[in-house]
């Protein structure tokens, strides 16, 4: 999603949406209390909320870019430029749970799209997720997609919408069976979008310093290295690595009563051993 | 395509509902009060009702089947804004307040506290704005009223919200609705343009200052909120910052927002269902929605039913009837036959009901707090003998820890807490002490936060504890099992584990505690 285009960035809506906004602008006591309803014109205007359109948000609304991106990552009803084309929210809350109307309705999907809660299609068109109450509990399960709304969403039902879906996009259920999905990587975007901005406008040039760990001086004006997705995910597992360089780094080969929770390993020379 | 992917959600026609009500009556009056004798000396607050029972129709959910029951056209051939035009600027608003306060309404939202009575703590004369919010975020699992008030019948939310708008003095409501109710936002901003055009919203509505009456100007702006799934933004602070543009962090009360709420100015907070019947109060009075309900929860209310019944749906009933009235004649029965072993009352926050309680219970605020539960928002959720406690509590308590908002500790930290252990006892790894954990987390994490998201994570941990104990102790046995054949397992091939036991025991390590052997 950081792209690190240098193509000038887009600095406003389309002029139906500017034209919306400013309809906002007036309704609202102030322009930051239209934000929710700005950052769903620029859900609708770029299909998604991508670092662009939290920047043109930003400027619209009069509050900081980080601001926006709180929002953004706060509510998770937002589109965001992880998220399929199709986005799958299945509810997974008590009443729809109840039954396993849930499941049922994640192994279809699973079945056609070969996308687990959390992974989208290897081209991005498909994702599912796991979501909590869309408030229709006596017609279990609740499925939205598309903006759609649908209640009681297993079996032929849900089967003929997903064939519908993958028909208007030419793809087959064996495609995806073949293709491994990827992960949704949720986290929030490592850059926030004006770090690749051109500058120049009234509100784009920013001003950084070199104490700022993503710029790097001498890279160009406004060009910074944009860290790619990092490699392993988040969840490595803490205890391990906390042991081994305990252990080592006070120099005991584990009779040490302060790491005495971790030593488990260390104790029986394992680890230790080798370093002592 | 909602529409026609629900057919006839609700199972409550116009007629069966009036029939059903008439048979229960009969049935009352036919010698079956049995179980209300029974309870009244625990249950002082619900006495048998004295007041004579008036059949009951839908009132909020009459029209909700009839097609195009949501546009302006269909509101005004059922006489729509006829009470809006003749209260605006006639009536003084001081008189609307104390008929809202004397029909006894008590908020539908979840809390029920007497509407009237927050009308009239509204802060005067600070010289700032008033303001309306009205929650339609209706995230409280096991509710969907709301859905059917603002997708069938959004004029008469907007009716309503003029009414309140014009009692209280305020100029500008929001209405707020959950992002996920697509359908219910384009119904409602199109009732909203449509009472626009007609002159019912906006400036000087109704012809107010120009009607020759004397009436003062009345202008009135609605405004229309998408919020974009969060439950936490059904607590009210909560809605009001996200309004705001923020997140939707709650607020430290007191000041409460009648003091001091959307951008620090008065501002009442009120359901989309309290608002919808408020239409009907100021239009039928008093003595009218008194005819229902109880003492101390008079009128009517919609109850959503959903679990193991055999039709689930929208019901809207006299507050008072018993929960196995709810349950066995609206709802149909049990599914299939299958045995009710509990019932969760009031949205997934209230505590648990066991079936003894749910014969005791009937559907009014007090006779469910007597019972240690609550009314809540009216989402009956039935679990039948087939439902696992353990992942019931697991699935609610991923829930609360999914939407806490973070900004207290007690809350951010033991909903996260109950998730895990309760996880544990979902995955046969729970322990004895465990289920005195679970217990302790719940009790520190009630009152002790800014907004009451903890209690209501807490309570339902609580009510589990207390009346399904023997469930988790019976999981604690299971797994105690399962360790004991895994252990033996473990003896037969030593792991390093063992060796350690054996090779660097306790004695090893109190030698090397001050750090002497180096
Ligand atoms: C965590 C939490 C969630 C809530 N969710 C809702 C909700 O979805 N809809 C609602 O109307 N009230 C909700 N409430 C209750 C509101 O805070 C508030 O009491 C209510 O909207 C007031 O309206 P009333 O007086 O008409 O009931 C919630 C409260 C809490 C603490
Ligand atoms: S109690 Fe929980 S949800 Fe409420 S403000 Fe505190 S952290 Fe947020």
């Amino acid at each position: 999603m950081s792209t690190q285009s240098t193509v000038a960035r887009r600095t406003e809506f389309s002029p139906e949406r500017m034209a919306k906004f400013h309809e906002y602008a007036e309704e609202y006591p102030n322009k930051r209390s239209a934000l929710m309803m700005v950052l769903r014109l620029a859900e609708e205007e770029f299909g998604s909320i991508t670092d662009e359109a939290m920047e043109i948000v930003a400027g619209l609304c009069n509050v900081a870019v980080s601001h926006v991106q709180g929002m953004v990552t706060f509510y998770t009803h937002f589109k965001r430029p992880f998220h399929g084309k199709h986005r799958f929210m299945v509810c997974a809350t008590l009443m729809c749970a109840l039954e396993n109307n849930t499941d049922a309705a994640l192994d279809q999907i699973k079945a056609k799209l070969g996308i687990k809660p959390g992974q989208r299609t290897h081209d991005g068109l498909f994702s599912c997720e796991k979501v909590e109450c869309l408030a229709d509990c006596d017609q279990p399960p609740v499925v939205q997609c598309d903006n759609e709304h649908f209640c009681s969403m297993k079996g032929a039902v849900l089967d003929q919408y997903l064939d519908k879906l993958l028909k208007e996009e030419g793809k087959s259920a064996a495609e995806y069976a073949a293709k491994a999905p990827v992960a949704m990587d949720t986290r929030v975007p490592t850059l926030p979008a004006h770090y690749n901005f051109q500058g120049g406008t009234e509100k784009g040039a920013r001003h950084f310093d070199d104490k700022d760990p993503y710029f790097k001086a001498g890279e160009g004006d406004l060009h910074t290295q944009v860290p790619g997705p990092l490699a392993t995910p988040l969840t490595v597992p803490v205890a391990d690595g906390v042991n081994g360089k305990g252990t080592v780094s006070n120099g005991r080969s584990g009779h040490d009563s302060a790491g005495g929770a971790f030593n488990g390993n260390g104790a029986n020379g394992k680890n230790g051993a080798k370093h002592v | 395509m909602s529409d026609a992917s629900k057919p006839n959600p609700a199972g409550s026609g116009d007629v069966p509902p009036v029939k059903k009500a008439d048979e229960s009556a009969a049935q009352k009056a036919a010698g079956a009060p049995q179980p209300a004798p029974v309870s009244a000396p625990a249950v002082p607050a619900a006495p048998a009702e004295p007041k004579p029972k008036v059949p009951f129709s839908p009132v909020l959910l009459k029209h909700i089947h009839e097609p195009g029951s949501h546009t302006l056209a269909h509101y005004a051939a059922r006489g729509g804004y006829e009470t809006a035009r003749s209260h605006v600027g006639v009536t003084p608003p001081g008189d609307l307040i104390k008929l809202v306060d004397d029909s006894g309404l008590r908020g539908r939202g979840g809390a029920g506290f007497p509407t009237g009575k927050k009308w009239s703590f509204l802060a005067k004369g600070t010289g700032k704005p008033i303001y309306l919010a009205i929650n339609g975020d209706e995230s409280e699992p096991g509710t969907f009223k709301d859905r059917y008030l603002l997708e069938k019948d959004p004029h008469q939310l907007v009716e309503g919200a003029i009414l309140t708008c014009y009692a209280i003095g305020s100029k500008h409501a929001f209405i707020y609705l959950r992002g996920e109710f697509i359908l219910g936002f384009q119904r409602l901003h199109a009732a909203v343009e449509e009472a626009k055009a007609k002159g019912y919203v906006g400036k000087k509505i109704f012809g107010t200052g120009s009607r020759g009456d004397a009436s003062p100007e009345v202008d009135l702006t609605i405004t229309v909120v998408r919020g974009a799934g969060a439950y936490i933004c059904g607590e009210e602070t909560g809605m009001l910052s996200s309004i705001e543009g923020g997140r939707g962090y709650p607020k430290i009360k007191p000041p409460f927002p009648a003091v001091s709420g959307l951008f620090g100015c008065p501002t009442i907070v009120n359901n989309v269902e309290t608002i919808s019947a408020v239409t009907h109060i100021v239009k039928h009075g008093v003595a009218w929605h008194k005819q229902w309900g109880t003492e101390k929860s008079p009128g009517f209310k919609i109850f959503c039913l959903s679990g193991a019944v055999r039709k689930p749906g929208v019901y809207e009933v006299p507050l008072g009837i018993t929960m196995r009235e709810m349950i066995d004649t609206y709802g149909g029965g049990m599914k299939d036959g299958r045995k009710l072993k509990a019932v969760i009352p009031g949205g997934l926050s209230a505590p648990v009901l066991t079936a003894e309680m749910v014969d005791k219970a009937t559907l009014d605020y007090e006779s469910l707090a007597s019972l240690g539960s609550m009314l809540g928002s009216g989402g009956i959720t039935v679990l039948d003998e087939q439902v696992d406690m353990i992942s019931t509590i697991y699935n609610t308590m991923r829930f609360y820890h999914h939407e806490s908002c973070g900004q207290c500790t007690p809350c951010r930290e033991g909903t996260g807490w109950l998730e895990k252990v309760s996880h544990r006892f979902h995955h046969n790894q729970g322990h004895q002490g465990d289920i005195e954990l679970l217990g302790d987390i719940a009790k520190n994490m009630r009152g002790r936060t800014i907004c009451v998201l903890a209690d209501a994570a807490a309570m339902p941990m609580q009510g589990f504890l207390q009346h399904f104990r023997k469930d988790f102790e019976a999981k604690v046995k299971e797994t105690a099992f399962v360790e004991k054949q895994r252990t033996y397992r473990d003896e037969i091939t030593p792991t390093a584990k063992t060796i350690t036991a054996t090779g660097a025991g306790p004695s090893a390590l109190d030698v090397g505690s001050n750090g002497s052997k180096g």
